[in-house]
């Protein structure tokens, strides 16, 4: 309805006033101000209480002075003053924030808009809300540039001129700040290069010097610096957990030079090989802290100290998984200590036990204990087991090179590198053969204060005697010598000693074969003696031809005793028989021997034990079981001690004596 | 037993790169390789395709009609000597059986048709390697039924990445025409007179990881995957892809028989 059309838009305007009263907007905007400053409030002005002031002929301004006056009014007008003044400075409050928001929304507006020529923007609830009521489309702005036609007035004129210098003043002025502002930030800017670039320049030449004494250098990428370097200390065939230790990066203090990673500054640990008596320290390896060569910063001192100590670390370790295989043999680690009890059954080797562990690495800490005999030892053992380790870095790297196998299912067991197992081969096996040379030497002792003629010889070790010469004559390009050498050590130990039969001439002399063979792997787990017995003594002890002369024992005491026995057998049946052709005869499978002899016309048998056992041998006459009774035993005994009359004299005596 | 292979070439003058770039990766120096192939066939020609149809009914008396033995395939074989470089130059008698360096100096190989699509990102082929320890080579694969073709030679390194064998190789040849040698040669050139077969002196990289048992899925799965692996270590300095397959086809082509002199088989194993 027309009606309502006319309700909905309203506009609501004074009404026009007259020409010559008119006022302009500014003029009106400095009538309220000027209002404003009067009175100091614009809410309750109406036209009746202006028409009641012109009537009263006040002056508000006069008014507000006089009201200060009079004390005695003050304080019944005081509430009515103070709600004014509240009303006053409320209703400016609120005209401030509505010029506030009107700016702010204004500024916003203009920024939206702009910001509405971009497609990719999506300003439209950013507007405010009368803005976006007024629907403009977007980007829909322009520039135009309008040309100000000169005031009338003179007034205005001058003020623009003033405006406009003091315009250029105050641009001139922010310039100049600007410059200076640049200057300064420039001249930080060029400070602050000159200490990077001799910081720079100092890490680098650490590092140039690091690298040219033979570390492996390589570049880290870390966030926030632009240069950072790692040195690659660790081995290159470590195992996995070392291998990823080997690695300290370099990074740069306040003035440039390098700051030791914690990882450099731990403190160096080196192996410690003690061995013990019964309880008693009586031996320690050392390893005193070198000092740092002349030329060498402290840096790397640290990097080779940690170098070394991470060899030392990875060695205790691979030494105490090995400990786990081989619990059986005793070995066992105990307050992260490995303890191997040496093996040895000779009475020289007792209680012996070697100590291993990791410990800081110390120049000034001298072994407490008095007794420093086994030092020499101790030192031996570890710089073996060093050497081991080193070898088997090698080896690691040679066993990759190798063409793979095709793949199949199965994986490959990795197997631990034969550290202990070789230390525990080495003592073993060499305390075997001293046990069995040292038998062999009483018994050809014994044997020949006897006047039997026996020989023997015995080698430690088979490989080690050609060894110089097999690794000359060698055409192997792909393993080092060394490496060829230490091959030597991680294969079983065979050691060979053979020893003639007593009743053998040297002209064909039958001998015993004793082969000791060590490997603490299968099949051996151990020393192991094997004993091959001539075709000679095969008939007395009743052993066919054709089957197998090995028997094999475990120590060398064994060994001892059942040569004992087969050298009595020996010496009863072949030797005794073969000096008394027709008279004896082997009636037992014991060794005794039974010797008839002529006494006049009557044949009587006698017997003779021959014995060897406890460092002697021991010629008896026994009762014959044929001729009953008891006989007494009238015996002789050698016991190595020369001048002693010879077996065969001494068996015609007693025959003849008994 | 199988290999899955991957090969890429390496053009002459990023060889030493590219050698230096595989030793960072393999952990490893390289290992010199020279090795002579001595290319056989077998007497018997092969039967022309598509002959077995034809072949006439039998005689017997109703009895069944059996299956034709369907036509087998004849194939290139190769002996693969190992050679050193004092070797070259020398008299070099066949009959050595010799080992070098512990490897057996020479084998007798053969490789099948590789197989049609991939495992994985890989090419297969069946390969058989047998190793002479004595007596003489070339007597032996004579007397197995074969007949000389030629021979060429085989420079490189080889170096080992876990389970991959990688072999950046050429092939050489002394040039001349050599038609009439009906067995292979008492003494061996001069290095120097060997000549690369492509002229630009380009090296080929081979990536070969050897497999027990194709059809065990999950180790073949394994070594495709290892093989996949190394591909994309080498992006950017080498590029790994499956050669076309019919180009390592080492199968003897049926010749119909026409009035020409005999020309010489092409080589296989040029890679594209």
């Amino acid at each position: 309805m027309s009606g309502l059309d006319s309700l909905t838009n309203v506009a609501l305007r004074p009404w026009p006033a007259p020409k010559k009263e008119r006022l302009e907007p500014e003029d009106l905007l400095s009538q309220v101000e000027q209002l404003a400053r009067e009175r100091g409030f614009l809410r309750y002005v109406t036209e009746e209480s202006l028409q009641e002031e012109i009537a009263t002929g006040k002056d508000v301004t006069q008014q507000a002075a006089e009201d200060d006056e009079p004390g005695t009014q003050k304080e019944s007008q005081t509430r009515e003053d103070r709600l004014k003044e509240l009303g006053t400075a409320k209703n400016e409050l609120t005209t401030e924030l509505e010029w506030a928001q009107f700016a702010a929304c204004n500024a916003l507006d203009l920024i939206s808009l702009i910001l509405s020529k971009d497609p990719t923007k999506t300003v439209d609830r950013s507007f405010s809300a009368l803005f976006q009521a007024q629907k403009v489309p977007h980007a829909s702005f322009g520039i135009s540039k309008t040309v100000d036609l000169p005031s009338e007035r003179q007034q205005d004129r001058d003020r623009i001129e003033q405006d406009g210098q003091r315009q250029k003043l105050v641009a001139r002025g922010s310039r100049m700040q600007a410059l200076d502002r640049a200057t300064d930030s420039l001249l930080s800017a060029a400070k602050q290069f000159e200490t990077e670039v001799s910081k720079e320049a100092e890490y680098w030449e650490e590092i140039l010097s690091i690298s040219q004494k033979g570390w492996s250098i390589q570049r880290l990428r870390r966030e926030g610096q632009s240069s950072m370097f790692a040195v690659r200390y660790g081995l290159p065939e470590a195992s996995d957990h070392f291998k990823a230790r080997g690695l300290a990066p370099l990074r740069m203090d306040k003035d440039g030079a390098i700051i030791l990673d914690p990882a450099l500054t731990l403190q160096p640990k080196t192996l410690r090989v003690r061995i013990s008596d019964k309880g008693n320290v009586v031996g320690t390896s050392c390893l005193p802290l070198e000092t740092s060569k002349a030329d060498d910063l402290a840096i790397e001192n640290s990097i080779r100290l940690a170098r070394e100590s991470l060899l030392e670390e990875e060695l205790y370790h691979e030494l105490s998984m090995e400990t786990r295989q081989l619990l059986a043999y005793g070995v066992e680690l105990r307050d992260s200590t490995v303890h191997i009890p040496i093996p040895g059954n000779g009475a020289n080797m007792p209680q012996r036990k070697i100590l291993i562990d990791c410990v800081v690495r110390d120049d000034n800490d001298p072994p407490i204990h008095e007794n420093h005999s086994q030092d020499s030892r101790a030192q031996s053992v570890a710089e073996g087991l060093r050497l081991l380790l080193a070898h088997e870095h090698r080896m690691r790297l040679f066993r990759r090179s190798q063409m793979p196998p095709p793949l199949t299912q199965h994986k490959r067991q990795k197997q631990n590198p034969p550290f202990l197992r070789t230390l525990l081969a080495m003592f073993s096996h060499l305390d075997a053969v001293e046990c069995l040379q040292a038998y062999l030497e009483s018994t050809i002792r014994i044997l020949s204060s006897a006047g039997l003629n026996v020989a023997s010889q015995v080698s430690r070790e088979t490989a080690w005697e050609s060894l110089t010469r097999k690794i000359e004559s060698s055409t192997r390009k792909d393993l080092s010598s060394v490496d060829q050498i230490f091959e030597a050590f991680i294969k079983p130990f065979d050691a060979r000693a053979t020893l003639s039969l007593p009743s053998s001439s040297s002209l064909d002399s039958e001998q015993l074969h004793i082969a000791v063979r060590t490997l603490f792997n299968s099949p051996n787990y151990g020393t192991e003696f094997k004993v091959t017995l001539p075709p000679a003594i095969l008939s007395a002890l009743n052993i066919p031809g054709d089957q197998r002369r090995d028997i094999k024992f475990t120590s060398a005491d064994e060994v001892g005793s059942y040569l004992n026995w087969v050298l009595s057998l020996d010496l009863s049946h072949n030797l005794l028989r073969r000096q008394n052709p027709t008279s004896a005869s082997v009636t037992s499978k014991n060794t005794r021997i039974t010797i008839i002899r002529k006494d006049g016309s009557k044949k009587i048998p006698k017997d003779i034990i021959v014995e060897l056992a406890n460092d002697q041998l021991t010629v008896a006459i026994g009762a014959s079981p044929m001729l009953g009774g008891a006989a007494s035993a009238l015996k002789f005994t050698w016991d190595g001690t020369a001048g002693a009359p010879s077996i065969s004299a001494k068996v015609k005596a007693l025959l003849g004596g008994g | 037993m199988h290999e899955l292979l991957l090969y890429g070439q390496v053009s002459k003058g990023r060889h030493e790169q590219v050698v230096k770039i595989l030793a960072g990766v393999a952990a490893m120096q390289p290992r010199r390789v020279l090795k002579r192939h001595v290319v056989y066939k077998p007497q018997r020609e092969p039967e022309e395709p598509g002959l077995v149809n034809k072949r006439g009914g039998t005689q017997s008396i109703a009895a069944k009609n059996t299956k034709q033995a369907g036509k087998t395939d004849l194939y290139f074989t190769q002996l693969v000597q190992r050679l050193t470089e004092e070797d070259f130059g020398s008299i070099v008698s066949t009959e050595q059986a010799l080992t070098v360096e512990g490897l057996p100096k020479w084998t007798y190989e053969f490789n099948d048709l590789p197989e049609a699509g991939n495992r994985g990102g890989a090419l297969v082929r069946m390969t058989n390697s047998t190793d002479i320890v004595g007596g003489d080579p070339h007597a032996y694969v004579t007397s197995l039924g074969n007949q000389f073709v030629s021979e060429y030679y085989i420079e490189g390194h080889l170096f080992v990445h876990e389970n991959i064998n990688i072999y950046l190789h050429r092939v050489l040849h002394e040039p001349g025409v050599r038609s009439l040698e009906t067995e292979p040669k008492q003494q061996l050139p001069g290095f120097d007179a060997l000549q690369p077969l492509d002229p630009s002196g380009a090296y080929m990289l081979e990536a070969k990881v050897r497999v027990q048992d194709i059809n065990n899925t999950a180790v073949t799965e394994a070594a495709a995957e290892e093989l996949r692996r190394f591909k994309t270590q080498m992006k950017g300095c080498v590029t790994m892809n499956i050669p076309d397959r019919l180009a390592m086809d080492t199968r003897i082509r049926y010749r119909p028989q026409v009035a020409q002199p005999p020309r010489k088989p092409a080589q296989p194993m040029t890679a594209r």
